[in-house]
């Protein structure tokens, strides 16, 4: 097993930097695993909001009270500048001003611009705080109609505000439930692919490289070691490696789940394997290009960033365009993050279909293989290094 | 001499194969990731645009029919409603075509997916529904003679309670910001670069250090000419990553993009002097030079916001002045001043430190540098 142990040795001056690949994987996602909540009970938004009472009288602040209750207040400086900063950084959703002259303004019934709201973008927030506040002046507005008191109609109308309607979320999102497996805890699966193939792609081809060097080839081709056994034993390295670093995520995602896999999450468990399986053969494929070191860096990049932001992995397939999901179809991890939302139940699951998306990853891997296997017979072949040797000749 | 060294300062540089890899294709690859991860996120999640929404109507409410109707009459309707039956809206709400689904049967309520702000919107839709039958019920109540005129207000179109003060002109978009930041790495592997400076010239690092240190050129000449070249080299990429993020990817500036390739290019130069200093100070082999100098340059761009956009904010509220002083911050800020302030007050003031902490970033480089001479054996 000389070819085995010298692979665990090359593998050796690689292990550090894909040690800290696993070990801010590992942290990012116990800090995600930690912040996470598992009930099922809607709750409403609240939005951070910044408030200038430049009115600054009792009905002023009995508005922001209301306000308080379903919204968090956030406290900035009135300057230009900050609340810009905010807003654009979404520190706050929202900054209203409660114009001087709200009181008296309402008393007498008038509605129009009791308040200003300094104004970035026409948001989601924006809509729906200008509907409040047209919901309450109009409320505040009917019960003085009705011949009541200020006081008393800013009593009703905060009353009547106070209705809760019931909100049901749909019952097929089961967080956590029966198919023990969480949308919390399909994002430690949903952003394994990227370190898997930074990892892999990283280590395994950076030691197929080395041991595919020219002078150690020759070495080894002149030894008594059997072509087929030396190219074995690289296999059962590889694999032995890959099985090892797949291994380590599934003990972690063990211990940041708090318990033992069960139920569908063995699904989850299948999958990455699948795709720890397609990544080793991308990586050989790559290595049989014998790129150079900053190349191989290069390329790793591509594969892992490319894939993470084409396939919904580091962003929710949702938000991504019609066109960038039409052309992920031809990527591996799009099938897995598939099967992954499947699993978790982001989107309908059927087993079948995640079956399916194994199968599509099963046939990368094997397309990946052919591919290799061609690269190295045009690339070995007797009339391949015929003309290398011939160019040797003609440049001496 | 300048020109000479300066000369083959270029012709190396262009033969680096490293350089071109990280300071013009990785930006090249990043930028069309994040083109894609975030081009169109903002206006499929944060910009107002109508919630579509399943009704089932089961007790024909056809007051609540009239209601919707009247809302989807408007210009830009806050809801566009699909009334079926309770089936079919569970599976719209499953895939996703609905963002809930509106019973009205004896009392009105409704069904989500998720917990957000479309949601909210869509709660407190119905129970605005549910306080105008309760204003109408208490008018009838306590003042019937009034009952008409109060519903007549309720339903009478009234100018909107809030006046909205516009703040900028530029884009409002946040996920440019993670432009900004792209931009800011490119300069800040500039530092590598810069570092490349000080190994050619300084004997113990490497064969070509010990080479020049025998040459006749004085060390501060040898050492200027490096410094032109990488600038120039530099600027280059800079360009090139601006271009390509402007021009191929579209990403919108604001309307100033003409102001957006000095501040780049004045970045750059502040990547290749910060590289240049750190360089110069310890005494430790390329490798350590070399990790030390792309850990610390991560770490500034994670605290400007490349990997978490808001991060630039959350430091701004606990230490603000480390956004004054962090280079990578300091960059995409001008950036952020171009595109969201009407005025050039913040974004000269931007100019100015980068300006200022590139001159003492070189003056230090230079200090320590000099006289490090060898013994003549």
């Amino acid at each position: 097993m000389q070819v085995f142990k010298a692979m665990f040795k090359v593998m050796r001056s690689r292990l550090p930097s894909a040690m800290i690949y696993v070990v801010c994987f590992v942290v990012i996602s116990a800090i995600i695993a930690n912040a996470s909540t598992n009930d099922n009970k809607f709750e409403a938004k609240r939005l951070d909001i910044s408030i200038f009472d430049e009115d600054d009288t009792p009905e002023s602040h009995a508005l922001a009270e209301i306000i308080k209750k379903s919204n968090d207040i956030v406290e900035i400086e009135k300057d230009k500048d900050t609340i810009l900063d905010s807003l654009y950084y979404r520190r706050i959703d929202y900054a209203l001003i409660i114009n001087k002259g709200y009181a008296d303004k309402l008393r007498a019934g008038e509605t129009a611009e009791l308040f200003s709201s300094y104004h970035l973008d026409e948001s989601f927030s924006v809509v729906y705080m200008g509907q409040f506040l047209d919901e309450y002046v109009s409320t505040v507005k009917a019960y003085l109609n009705m011949g009541k008191s200020f006081d008393e109609a800013a009593a009703s109308a905060e009353q009547a505000l106070s209705q809760n309607a019931k909100v049901n979320m749909l019952s097929r999102i089961d967080k956590g439930g029966n198919s023990h497996f969480s949308v919390d805890f399909a994002g430690y699966f949903q952003y394994m692919p990227y370190i898997l193939i930074s990892i892999i792609i990283s280590v395994v081809s950076l030691v197929l490289v080395t041991m595919n060097r020219k002078d150690i080839r020759f070495r080894t081709n002149c030894s008594c070691l059997k072509e087929s056994k030396y190219t074995a034993q690289l296999f059962i390295g590889s694999f032995v490696f890959v099985f090892f670093i797949w291994l380590v995520f599934m003990i972690f995602g063990a211990i940041l789940n708090r318990e033992m896999y069960t139920g569908r999450a063995w699904l989850a468990v299948l999958n990455s394997f699948i795709f720890a399986i397609v990544v080793a053969t991308m990586a050989v494929l790559v290595a049989s290009f014998e790129p150079k070191d900053n190349v191989l860096n290069l390329i790793t990049q591509v594969l892992g960033l490319g894939m993470s932001f084409f396939c919904g992995i580091f962003i929710p397939v949702e938000v991504l365009g019609d066109g960038v999901l039409s052309a992920a179809r031809f990527l591996p991890a799009y099938w897995y993050v598939k099967a992954n939302n499947m699993i978790a139940d982001i989107t309908p699951y059927s087993f079948s279909e995640v079956v399916e998306c194994y199968l599509i990853q099963l046939g990368f891997a094997a397309a990946m293989i052919i591919i290799t296997l061609l690269v190295r017979k045009v690339k070995y072949s007797g009339a391949a290094i015929s003309t290398a040797v011939k160019k040797k000749a003609l440049t001496h | 001499m300048f020109l000479h060294i300066f000369k083959y300062e270029l012709k190396n540089g262009l033969r680096t194969k490293d350089l071109i890899i990280w300071l013009i294709l990785f930006p090249i690859l990043l930028g069309t990731c994040f083109k894609i991860a975030f081009g169109s996120i903002y206006e499929k999640t944060e910009k107002f645009r109508s919630i579509p929404v399943a009704v089932v109507d089961d007790g024909d409410n056809a007051a609540f029919r009239q209601v919707i109707e009247s809302i989807e009459s408007a210009d830009e309707p806050f809801l566009k409603a699909t009334f079926t039956d309770k089936e079919k809206a569970e599976k719209m709400l499953d895939d996703g075509d609905v963002e809930g689904i509106i019973f009205t049967a004896d009392k009105l309520s409704l069904t989500v997916k998720e917990k957000g702000i479309k949601e909210t919107m869509l709660k407190s839709f119905v129970e605005q529904y549910t306080v105008r039958e309760k204003i109408v019920m208490d008018a009838i109540n306590t003042a019937p003679e009034k009952a008409q005129e109060v519903i007549a207000s309720l339903t009478s179109d009234t100018a909107s309670s809030c006046k909205e003060i516009p703040l900028t002109q530029g884009n409002p978009d946040p996920y440019v910001q993670y432009f900004y930041n792209l931009i800011a790495m490119v300069a800040m592997f500039g530092s590598i670069t810069g570092m490349h400076i000080t190994i050619q010239n300084q004997a113990d690092l490497s064969p070509l250090g010990a080479r020049n240190n025998c040459s006749p050129a004085p060390k501060s000449i040898s050492i200027a000419a490096c410094l032109a070249g990488s600038y120039i080299m530099q600027t280059v990429c800079m360009i090139n990553c601006v271009t390509f993020l402007a021009f191929v990817l579209k990403v919108d500036f604001g309307d100033r993009l003409w102001l957006v390739y000095p501040s780049a290019i004045l970045g750059g130069i502040l990547g290749v002097s910060f590289g240049f200093f750190v360089g110069s100070i310890a005494r430790v082999s390329i490798k350590a030079k070399t990790a030390i100098l792309m850990s610390v340059s991560m770490a500034l761009c994670f605290c400007s916001g490349l990997m978490v956009g808001n991060m630039k904010a959350v430091i701004a509220g606990k230490i603000p002045w480390f956004n004054n002083i962090n280079p990578a911050a300091v960059i995409s800020d001008s950036f952020y001043c171009l595109n969201i302030y009407e005025d050039y007050d913040r974004f000269i003031s931007k100019l100015i430190t980068m300006a200022v902490t590139s001159a003492a970033f070189i003056v230090l480089g230079f200090v320590i540098s000099r006289r490090k001479k060898y013994a003549s054996i």
